[in-house]
């Protein structure tokens, strides 16, 4: 039971040397192009865009989509505060994150486990975006090579652990949001404002 | 003709021993209109009719009349019913129920029996705030005194009635002087207004039905029953009758409580009773009824009479009658800021309008006062004033509101002043 | 409504939003338009506690009067005209979610509430403002722990009232109270109290914020991969109506809430909200394990274990079978096991598997019933029907004097409710042969037991319960179960009649 394959023929009407004609020319168009590109390369006017990778690493925009990292606090912390909303918006559900009370009321909720199924991922940045603590980037790491499976899941460690990452970006962000656990007086100097958004929604 | 200047509450004020009720008695026909009444002179319609009648009008603030209060109270009802009288003189700038307990407490004792008569209440509490200690001191020597002599107790003179008066006080906290508010404390809760309906006059008290008139509310009723209404309506205005008790401060060369008829003109008030401005001084604004009432300019004072009417029609309140002098040398940021503060300290915290808007207000003031608040904020603090207003179970995000709005609408140009100045610094910018 | 309750109770009509609504007399603008369906806003209101009117939230417009006015509080009168929709009234709602979240920590992402939180869905349905609040917030206490199965945040709180007036309207223990005016109010416990009673997971459903978040729920998941589906639950006789949360995709269930019925009325027992633990992965039997002959016991397939137990049965006498039954299963379950073993293959002992230590006559006022099965009346209604004696009594003693040589076990699904399950699963061990159905994974400890059926789950079953009153409660709507192999007694039973119908 094969199936019918349709193919766009010419219209009935056009005679053959038509036909040849506009075969040859498109061809010779295409031809023209390459043989042009060709010897503008052989003759040295233009350089050679092949390299000799990974000996010589190419550079891509800042904004380049890479590997993910996780950014940290300025005391060290993970910044994720697991709220799961990267997880939310991943449209490849990569992100696995299992929640936990922090030691410490000042950070309360914190990722105990994060991990990124990186074959799954399709590094469209929705995470990036739906995180409303910046704890989440796309970094500037495109090689991305391993053997065994079980590299292929990122853990946290992985994710907030490259320090200065290839490329230059710095996984440590500052910290300037903080929540107190303490009963301060209410009209006091020593509060700090939340600049936030007013409401956040998934 | 009436006298010009009736003495109608402060009957003994001046006498040697005034709260005394010797003194009471001798020289403010003292207890005669309970032996009017318990006499079986006057009925209790026939008292209630009276006081209706006589326009008399609560003095607490609101203005509410007095004997239509009393009707209230479902008559079906046979179970205990009780009588408060509202002695928690807590609105900034009012003193004159102190000076009633100072001078004349006995006449507030008697107005009581009156009024718990007519609404067939045995019991009946005074709820003085704490800071009277003292007057606290002169009510319960006056309630000791009254028992002694019989006028409180069971079958007052002989007439069956029983009427037992207790003395309670609460913590300080402003919001008791509203009577759901002072219901709670005085049943041992957090002092805070009760939601309404149902309104007290049927579940008041432990959930009994409830009456709370002011201090000199009750202290005009013996006078009432003994002179009668029509001579009552010969002082005040037609729609406000009878004296009142003026509380006034300030820049003054007398300040002090007046007794002056209900319609009396302001500045012969300033001029005559209290002495006039202090040398130097001139009139900035004027707080004509405690620090919830909208201010007035002095272009508003001219012609100003004391009455319910001529306020309402300047879009302000007689209020407790507690008038503010603001002199020409005070800060009216500073004066916003104290009395925002106040009522950011005195809201319960019950009503959200109420507990994040006098909060909110107050904290937009430090950043105004303090050079840290956004250029919008005198516009921020109108809008957050209007939304306040008419949505609480009580008047107090109101009592705030006002005079935020009045201020904001009639002297924002010192607000614009500190702003002006946080923007030249640029410490408005966080 | 129907017609004789209409002629017994007195109604009003009144208007709300131009629509005549007739609601009986005394009935607030609230409380009908809830009836009717109408949704106004609102914090500290709730059906099942008093009017606290603090929130200020529900304002409406009253014809002729010049204030707007709080529908919790305001009783509906003939002919008034409510409407809860004009741009006043809309203006007031939105001022009054402004007034809400001033001083909220807006700590969405950290928080358990969002997702279900009302401030969330107001500002969705009728804030969208941008915030006028720019200054420094009123920061307060946070992650307090103030009950064993509670955490507070103060700070999260819009201070409605709701659990303060729960504790003392509905458990009456009284323990909570705001403390502290103006905005620097807080709730909290009083000194040296703290929440101690079976019902403090009822304060996380009512608080409409996150201020009240439960320890067990905290931080597990987020609500919206949650998929709710209604149930009873199966904790004790009282069968409160319930909706039960899961996340299907990783067959992990993660919490019971109360749904509105005339049996529970608006809560629920925390015991009662332990009862989702069993279905999870970790704790269920998830699949059959049988010791045949000289071969060891083994993981098999259904059918396999089906196999065998069918065998057993052709190969025994009927007076050598025995039921063991709990009541924990449903109407249904008993009547197809009871058609067969009883009334088709003749067998005529069965005993009810009971807890010994259980006070069937205990209550605690509210809920909570002494009787741990969910489903006592409905085993005896189907003993009677069987022919045999059904008043409730525990014949696990019995059967283990008795010691026949074939018994079919239906164990208890809520195993943390049979504290004696250990002991009596020991005593089944030295019994010659046990088919033992049942979700509890722990009976697998038991090397004894020679033949284990894993079966489904309250929530993943249809079937009904009938409570210590017969009302009737309904598992309508299934989770597919945890386990591939988990079966109902139904489908078991209709099984082993197809193997008996094959093999005779």
């Amino acid at each position: 039971m094969a199936g019918v394959v349709k193919v766009a023929l010419p219209p009935r009407d056009t005679n053959l040397f038509q036909m040849a004609f506009g075969y040859t020319s498109t061809i010779l168009t295409g031809m023209m192009k390459t043989f042009s590109i060709f010897w503008v390369q052989i003759t040295g006017k233009e350089k050679t865009e092949t390299r000799e990778w990974p000996e010589q690493p190419a550079t891509y925009s800042d904004r380049f989509k890479g590997k993910h990292f996780l950014t940290r606090r300025d005391d060290g912390q993970v910044r994720c505060t697991a709220c799961f909303l990267c997880a939310t918006a991943c449209p490849a559900e990569c992100i696995h994150i299992v929640a936990g009370q922090h030691p410490s009321n000042e950070i309360e909720k914190f990722p105990v486990r994060f991990e990124i199924d990186i074959l799954r991922c399709v590094f469209c940045g929705f995470c990036e975006e739906a995180c409303p603590v910046d704890a989440i980037r796309l970094g500037p790491e495109y090689a991305m090579s391993g053997l065994s499976g079980d590299k292929w899941i990122y853990t946290k460690d992985y994710l907030a652990d490259r320090g200065e990452l290839h490329g230059g970006i710095s996984s440590v962000k500052v910290e300037n949001e903080k929540h107190f656990t303490t009963d301060h007086h209410p009209h006091g100097d020593d509060l700090i404002a939340t600049d936030a958004p007013h409401m956040r929604h998934h | 003709m009436a006298q010009d200047k009736p003495r109608i509450i402060l009957r003994t004020e001046g006498l040697a021993n005034p709260r005394a009720l010797k003194t009471y008695i001798e020289h403010a026909e003292g207890y005669t209109a309970i032996k009017k009444v318990l006499g079986g002179a006057v009925t209790r319609e026939q008292l209630i009719e009276e006081v209706k009648a006589s326009g008399l009008r609560g003095r607490g603030g609101a203005g509410f009349p007095t004997g239509l209060k009393w009707t209230f109270v479902p008559q079906s009802d046979t179970g205990p019913k009780y009588l408060i009288c509202n002695n928690d003189e807590s609105e900034p700038g009012t003193f004159k129920d102190r000076h009633i307990c100072t001078v004349n407490p006995h006449q507030v004792i008697e107005g009581m029996v009156l009024a718990a008569f007519a609404i067939k209440a045995n019991k009946g509490y005074i709820y003085t705030r704490w800071e009277f200690q003292e007057e606290i001191g002169y009510l319960v020597e006056a309630i000791k005194e009254a028992y002694a002599a019989g006028f409180l107790g069971k079958n007052i003179l002989g007439s069956g009635f029983d009427f037992d008066l207790d003395h309670y006080s609460g913590a300080g906290a402003y919001i008791c002087g509203e009577e759901t508010g002072l219901i709670s404390s005085l049943e041992g809760k957090k002092g805070q207004p009760k939601v309404k309906p149902p309104f007290p006059a049927v579940s008041g008290y432990l959930g009994r039905p409830t009456i709370v008139n002011n201090t000199e509310t009750l202290a005009n009723v013996p006078w009432i029953v003994n002179h009668g209404a029509k001579e009552f309506r010969q002082y005040g205005t037609e729609k406000s009758p009878g004296s009142k008790l003026f509380s006034i401060s300030g820049a003054l060369v007398r300040p002090g409580v007046y007794e002056v008829p209900l319609g009396y003109p302001f500045e012969r008030l300033v001029q005559e009773e209290c002495g006039g401005y202090l040398p130097g001084r001139s009139l900035q604004a004027l707080i004509p009824g405690g620090a919830s009432a909208p201010l007035l300019t002095p272009e508003e004072v001219k012609g100003l009479t004391l009455d319910y009417e001529a306020m309402a029609s300047r879009g302000t309140m007689l209020g407790s009658g507690a008038i503010m002098i603001i002199d020409d040398r005070q800060v009216l940021a500073e004066l916003l800021k104290v009395t925002i503060e106040f009522f950011a300290h005195e809201s319960c915290g019950q009503c959200t309008p109420c507990r994040e808007g006098t909060g909110w207000l107050n904290n937009i003031m430090d950043g105004v006062l303090g050079g840290t608040a956004k250029p919008d904020s005198v516009e921020r603090m109108r809008t957050v004033a209007k939304h306040m207003g008419g949505k609480t179970i009580c008047a107090l995000s109101d009592a705030c509101a006002m005079p935020v709005t009045s201020y904001v609408q009639k002297f924002s140009g010192q607000l614009q002043a500190y702003l002006a100045q946080a923007a030249a610094a640029g410490s408005h910018v966080k | 409504m129907s017609e004789a309750t209409q002629g017994s109770v007195e109604t009003v009509t009144f208007t709300l939003n131009d629509r005549e609504i007739t609601v009986p007399k005394g009935t607030t603008v609230m409380a009908a338009a809830r009836l009717k369906d109408v949704y106004i806003p609102h914090f500290c209101w709730h059906p099942g506690l008093k009017i606290a009117g603090v929130c200020r939230f529900c304002l409406v417009k009253v014809d002729n009067r010049p204030k707007l006015e709080i529908a919790c509080n305001l009783t509906a009168t003939p002919g008034m005209k409510v409407s809860s929709v004009l741009p006043e009234v809309k203006e007031a709602h939105k001022w009054a979610l402004e007034f809400h979240l001033v001083n909220h920590p807006l700590d969405c992402p950290i928080c358990d509430q969002a997702g279900e939180c009302k401030l969330q869905d107001y500002y969705m349905e009728v804030g969208k403002y941008k915030s006028e609040m720019d200054r420094p917030k009123v920061l307060k206490p946070k992650a307090l722990d103030i009950g064993s199965e509670l955490v507070l945040d103060t700070e999260r709180c819009i201070l409605c009232d709701r659990c303060v007036r729960f504790e003392e309207e509905v458990t009456k223990t009284g323990a909570l109270g705001i403390f502290n005016r103006g905005d620097r109010a807080v709730v909290g416990t009083y000194p040296d109290k703290k929440i101690e009673h079976n019902y403090q997971d009822n304060l996380v459903d009512i608080c409409p914020v996150g201020a009240f978040t439960s320890r067990d729920f905290r931080f597990k998941q987020r609500v919206w991969f949650l998929k709710d589906k209604p149930a009873v639950c199966p904790g004790c006789s009282t069968g409160c109506h319930v909706d039960v949360y899961a996340k299907p995709q990783v067959r992990s269930y993660f919490r019971l809430k109360p749904r509105e019925s005339a049996v529970n009325g608006f809560w629920m027992c925390d015991k009662g909200r332990n009862t989702y633990k069993h279905m999870n992965q970790e704790q269920r039997l998830r699949f059959p394990l049988v010791a045949e002959g000289s071969v060891a016991r083994r993981k098999t397939t259904v059918d396999e274990a089906l196999a065998a137990l069918v065998g057993r049965l052709l190969a025994a006498n009927k007076e050598d079978v025995a039921l063991l039954v709990s009541a924990q299963y449903t109407c249904e379950e008993y009547k197809t096991l009871f058609d067969l073993f009883v009334v088709k293959l003749g067998v005529s002992k069965v005993y009810q598997w009971r807890e010994p230590t259980e006070d069937l006559k205990a209550f605690d006022g509210l809920l909570y019933r002494g009787d741990h099965n969910p489903n006592t009346r409905g085993l005896s209604e189907a003993l009677k029907a069987a022919g045999l004696p059904s008043e409730v009594n525990n014949g696990f003693d019995e059967l283990v004097r008795q010691a026949p040589p074939l018994v079919i076990a239906l164990g208890p699904e809520v195993a943390f409710q049979f504290p004696s399950l250990p002991a009596q699963l020991k005593q089944l061990e030295q019994l010659p042969f046990v088919s033992l159905w049942t979700i509890d994974g722990a009976a697998a400890n038991y090397a004894g037991l020679k033949h284990l059926l894993p079966m489904k789950g309250f929530a993943e079953k249809r079937g009904h319960y009938l409570n210590f009153e017969a009302k009737v409660g309904e598992l309508a709507d299934p989770f597919p179960a945890g386990s591939d192999d988990a079966r109902d007694v139904t489908e078991v039973v209709a099984a082993l009649g197809d193997l008996f119908a094959h093999s005779l």
